[in-house]
C-alpha cells in the first residue's frame, strides 16, 4: 500500500475531530475556574462582613477576644482572617495562633498531594499545560497591554491597598500571586463600623489552591483522555484503512488489471462476498465486467458470422475465375462469367445487409416510441409487393376494436413487412397468406400464416439466427438471411417476441407478440 | 488401375462452386453428380457409393457433417474432403468423430482441390489393389507407406488424413532437422493454397493425438518454440 490513502487521511482527520470534544471540555473549564474564583471572592467578602458586623457590637478590639472568636471559626473556615486596628497594625491573625497550618496564602503542605503523581502523568499535565499557557499568552496580550494583573495596586507605606481602603470605609479586595505557586491568594477587605465611626478593618484572605488544584486533577483527567483518545483514532483510522481503504485498493488494482488484460474478463472481483458498500461496489464490477464479456463474445459470434458470409460469395467468385481461366469452351465462360455477377450481386447484398444491422442496432434506442395502430398498419402492409402477379390472395382480420401497442411505427413497418414478404414469396402461386390480429387484456398478436412449405422443427429457432436462410430451392442465395434477425432485434427492444411455427396440413405460422399499450 | 472414370459425388449449395468443381472434374476425365443439398445427395447415393465424396459443410435439410457419418458408417474406404469456409470446424471434421479424409479452406484454389482428389483416388486404388512397387520409409517404430498414405506405429495402423501424411513425410524426410512453418505447408500443400499458420499448427496437433492413441508415450514430433517442428524419432 501506498502509505495513507486520501480516505485514510479523511478517517484519520474524523477521528480528530471527535478527539476535540474533551478538549472543548478543557477550554470551558477555563470559564468555570473564572466563575469558581468569584464565587470564592463573594464568599470571603460574606465571611469577611459577618465578621465585620460581629466585631462592630463590641467596644474595642482586642487581640485576645478576637482569637477566641478566630479559634471558633478555624474549624469551619479555610480562610485567613486578620483584624487591623485604624492604625493599621494587625490586632489579631488566625494563621498564628492555629497549630495546624492553615489554608493560607503561604501554605505548601497541601501540594504534597501532587508527589503521588507519576512523573509520567506530570510531564503530561506540563505538556497540556503549557499549551494551555501559549493560548493564554497570546490571548492575554491585549490585556497585558492595558492593564496590570493585580486589581489593586503595590502596597502603599508597607500597608496593604485593600487594607487602606477599608480603613477609608471602602471595600478593598487584592489578589496576589502566591509565592512559588501557580494559585493565587484572593484578600478581601470590609471596614469594622461602630455607631457610623470606622474602628479597624477585617480581611479574609484565601489561596485558590484547592480550587486550582481540583481543577487540576480535572484537568489531567481530561487531557489523559484526550492523549487516550488519540492513541484510539489514530487505530481507528488503521483499522478503516484495513477493512474500507485495502479492499478498495485492492479492487482498483484488479480493475487496472482488467484494463490491461486480453482475452475474458474476470467474473469475480476481490471483495465481492462482502455485504457491505464494497461488495456492492465488487458484485456491480463484476456485473459490468459478465455484460462486457457477453459482448465481446456476441461482437466474436458476429465477426466469424460476417467471415463465413463474406467467404462464400469469395469462394464462389474464386472458383469461377479459376473456371474460366481453365476453362476452352466459350459457352462454358459466359456462363461461369454470368455466375460471377450473380455472386458479385450477392456480395453486394450481404454488405448492405450488414449495413442494415449495424443501423438497427445503433437506432433502435433512438427511435421515438409512439402509439401505433396495429390494425391500421396491417392494412397498409397487406397489400404486400409481388403477391398478385403470382395470384396469391393476402387475407386480413381485425378486431372491432383498434389494438395499439408502444412502437416506432416505421421499425414495427418494417418488422411485418419482412414476415408477411417472407410469407408471400414462399407461398404457391396462386396460395392464401393470412393476416390476423388478436388483442387479449395484455397482448396484441400478429400471425402471419401461409400455404408455403413450412420450416423443418429444427430450423424453427435458427430461421432467426444471423445469416441462417432456409429456402428449399435455389432461390436462398438472393436471401441475406438477416431479415428475421433484424425483426426478432426490434421486436424484443419492445419488449415483445416472435416465433415461428408449422401448420397442419403444410405451411408456416409466425406470430409477433406486443405488449399492449396500458 | 482401372481406366474407368471415377464417380465423384459433389454436395454444395453454392451453384458457382458447385459447377465450378464439376468442370474441373470432368476437364480430369472424371464423371461428377452433383446435388445442392446433403438429403438429395444421400437418396441418390443409396443405391451404389461414389468413388469420392466432396462436401460442403452447411448445406440445405442435412448438413454435410450428417451427411459425412452417414457415409462413413456404409464404407470406411470412401475417401471423403470437406470444403468450408469454417475453418473452427477443421479439427471436428478430421478428428474421429466425422472421420473426413481431408479438408480444403474457402476460398480454395481449383488445383489444389484436383490434387487432393488425385492423391486419395490413388489411394484408395492402392488400398483395393495392393502392388508393393514403392519403397516403404521407416524411421524407427515409424513406417510410411507412399502409396497406400499408410502410416503405422510400432506395427499399428494410424489413420492419417493425405494433408496430415504429406506433413509428416515432410518432417520425416530430414529426421532431427527443424522445419519451418512454411516448409511444412510447402509439403503439405502441394499448390500452397489459402493456409494459415495456425493450420500447420492444428494438423500437427492432430498428428500427435492420432499416434497417442495408439501409444501414450508418443513424443517424437517435437515443436521448437518460434521455429517450427522436427521429427525426433531416432533412425
Amino acid at each position: 500500500m501506498t502509505g495513507f490513502s486520501r480516505i485514510g487521511l479523511r478517517l484519520l482527520a474524523f477521528n480528530l475531530l471527535v478527539v476535540f470534544v474533551p478538549v472543548a471540555g478543557i477550554l470551558y473549564l477555563g470559564i468555570y475556574e473564572s466563575r469558581l474564583l468569584q464565587a470564592q471572592e463573594a464568599g470571603l467578602v460574606q465571611q469577611a462582613r459577618v465578621l465585620a458586623a460581629a466585631l462592630g457590637d463590641r467596644d474595642t478590639l482586642e487581640g485576645e477576644a478576637i482569637a477566641e472568636l478566630f479559634a471558633r471559626l478555624e474549624r469551619r473556615s479555610d480562610a485567613r482572617f486578620r483584624v487591623y486596628d485604624t492604625g493599621g497594625r494587625v490586632i489579631a491573625d488566625s494563621a498564628r495562633q492555629s497549630a495546624a497550618p492553615a489554608a493560607d496564602d503561604h501554605d505548601q503542605g497541601r501540594s504534597s498531594s501532587g508527589d503521588e503523581r507519576s512523573a509520567r502523568t506530570r510531564l503530561l499535565y506540563r505538556l497540556g499545560a503549557g499549551l494551555a499557557n501559549a493560548r493564554d499568552w497570546v490571548l492575554s496580550i491585549p490585556d497585558r497591554l492595558r492593564a496590570p494583573v493585580t486589581r489593586s495596586p503595590a502596597d502603599q507605606g508597607g500597608l496593604p491597598a485593600e487594607v487602606a481602603a477599608a480603613l477609608a470605609g471602602r471595600y478593598g479586595a487584592a489578589t496576589r500571586v502566591t509565592p512559588g505557586q501557580r494559585s493565587v491568594t484572593i484578600f478581601s477587605a470590609v471596614p469594622v463600623r461602630r455607631q457610623g465611626a470606622i474602628t479597624g478593618a477585617v480581611v479574609v484572605s484565601q489561596s485558590t489552591f484547592r480550587l486550582l488544584s481540583t481543577l487540576y486533577a480535572i484537568r489531567l483527567r481530561v487531557f489523559e483522555i484526550v492523549v487516550g483518545s488519540i492513541v484510539m483514532a489514530a487505530l481507528l483510522t488503521a483499522l478503516a484503512a484495513t477493512t474500507v481503504v485495502r479492499p478498495l485498493t485492492r479492487l482498483r488494482r484488479q480493475a487496472l488489471e482488467v484494463a490491461g488484460r486480453r482475452g475474458a474478463l474476470p467474473a469475480v472481483f476481490a471483495g465481492a462476498r462482502r455485504r457491505d458498500e464494497i461488495g456492492d461496489l465488487a458484485r456491480a464490477l463484476g456485473e459490468l465486467s459478465r455484460r462486457t464479456n457477453d459482448h465481446i463474445r456476441l461482437l466474436e459470434s458476429f465477426s466469424a458470422d460476417v467471415s463465413h458470409e463474406l467467404k462464400n460469395p469469395l469462394a464462389s467468385i474464386r472458383t469461377a475465375a479459376d473456371t474460366m481461366a481453365e476453362s476452352d469452351s466459350p459457352d462454358e465462360r459466359r456462363r461461369f462469367h454470368g455466375l460471377m455477377v450473380r455472386d458479385v450481386a450477392r456480395l453486394e447484398r450481404l454488405v448492405s445487409g450488414l449495413r442494415d444491422v449495424a443501423r438497427v442496432e445503433g437506432q433502435i434506442e433512438h427511435d421515438r416510441i409512439e402509439p401505433v395502430d396495429v390494425g391500421g398498419l396491417l392494412r397498409e402492409l397487406a397489400d404486400a409487393p409481388g403477391a398478385a402477379a403470382r395470384s396469391i390472395r393476402v387475407t386480413l382480420a381485425l378486431p372491432a376494436s383498434p389494438v395499439v401497442v408502444m412502437a416506432a411505427r416505421e421499425r414495427l413497418a418494417q418488422v411485418i413487412d419482412n414476415v408477411v414478404s417472407n410469407a408471400v414469396s414462399l407461398s404457391p402461386d396462386g396460395g392464401v397468406v393470412s393476416i390476423a390480429l388478436t388483442a387479449d387484456g395484455r397482448h396484441a398478436r400478429v400471425a402471419v400464416e401461409d400455404e408455403g412449405p413450412g420450416i423443418p422443427p429444427s430450423h424453427l429457432e435458427r430461421v432467426f439466427d444471423r445469416f441462417f436462410s432456409y429456402r428449399p430451392d435455389d432461390r436462398a442465395r438472393e436471401h441475406v438471411g438477416l431479415g428475421l434477425a433484424i425483426a426478432r432485434q426490434i421486436v424484443e427492444s419492445y419488449g415483445g417476441s416472435i416465433a415461428a411455427s408449422n401448420r397442419t396440413p403444410r405451411g408456416a405460422r409466425f406470430e409477433i407478440v406486443l405488449p399492449r399499450r396500458s | 488401375m482401372s481406366e474407368r472414370a471415377k464417380r465423384i459425388a459433389v454436395v454444395e449449395d453454392e451453384e458457382t462452386i458447385r459447377e465450378g468443381i464439376c468442370a474441373a472434374l470432368r476437364r480430369d476425365s472424371h464423371d461428377p453428380q452433383t446435388y445442392g443439398d446433403g438429403q438429395a445427395a444421400w437418396e441418390a447415393m443409396q443405391g451404389t457409393l461414389p468413388d469420392l465424396a466432396i462436401l460442403d459443410i452447411g448445406l440445405p435439410r442435412m448438413d454435410g457433417l450428417e451427411l459425412c457419418r452417414r457415409l462413413r458408417a456404409r464404407s470406411d474406404r470412401l475417401p471423403i474432403i470437406f470444403v468450408t469456409s469454417r475453418e473452427e470446424e477443421f479439427d471436428r471434421v478430421l478428428g474421429l468423430e466425422i472421420g473426413a479424409d481431408d479438408y480444403l479452406c474457402k476460398p480454395f484454389s481449383m488445383r489444389e482441390l484436383m490434387a487432393r482428389v488425385k492423391i486419395l483416388l490413388r489411394r484408395a486404388a492402392q488400398i483395393a489393389e495392393p502392388a508393393d512397387a514403392e519403397p516403404i520409409q521407416a524411421i524407427g517404430d515409424l513406417r510410411l507407406d507412399p502409396v497406400r498414405l499408410a502410416a503405422t506405429w510400432k506395427g499399428t495402423g494410424v489413420p492419417l488424413t493425405v494433408t496430415e501424411f504429406l506433413l509428416l513425410q515432410a518432417l520425416v524426410r530430414r529426421p532431427g532437422a527443424v522445419l519451418t512453418r512454411d516448409q511444412l505447408m510447402d509439403g503439405a500443400y502441394p499448390d500452397r493454397t489459402h493456409v494459415s499458420d495456425r493450420t500447420i499448427d492444428s494438423h500437427v496437433k492432430r498428428i500427435r493425438r492420432k499416434f497417442a492413441s495408439v501409444d501414450p508415450a508418443f513424443a517424437a514430433i517435437e515443436g521448437v518454440y518460434g521455429a517450427g517442428y522436427r521429427y525426433a524419432g531416432e533412425a
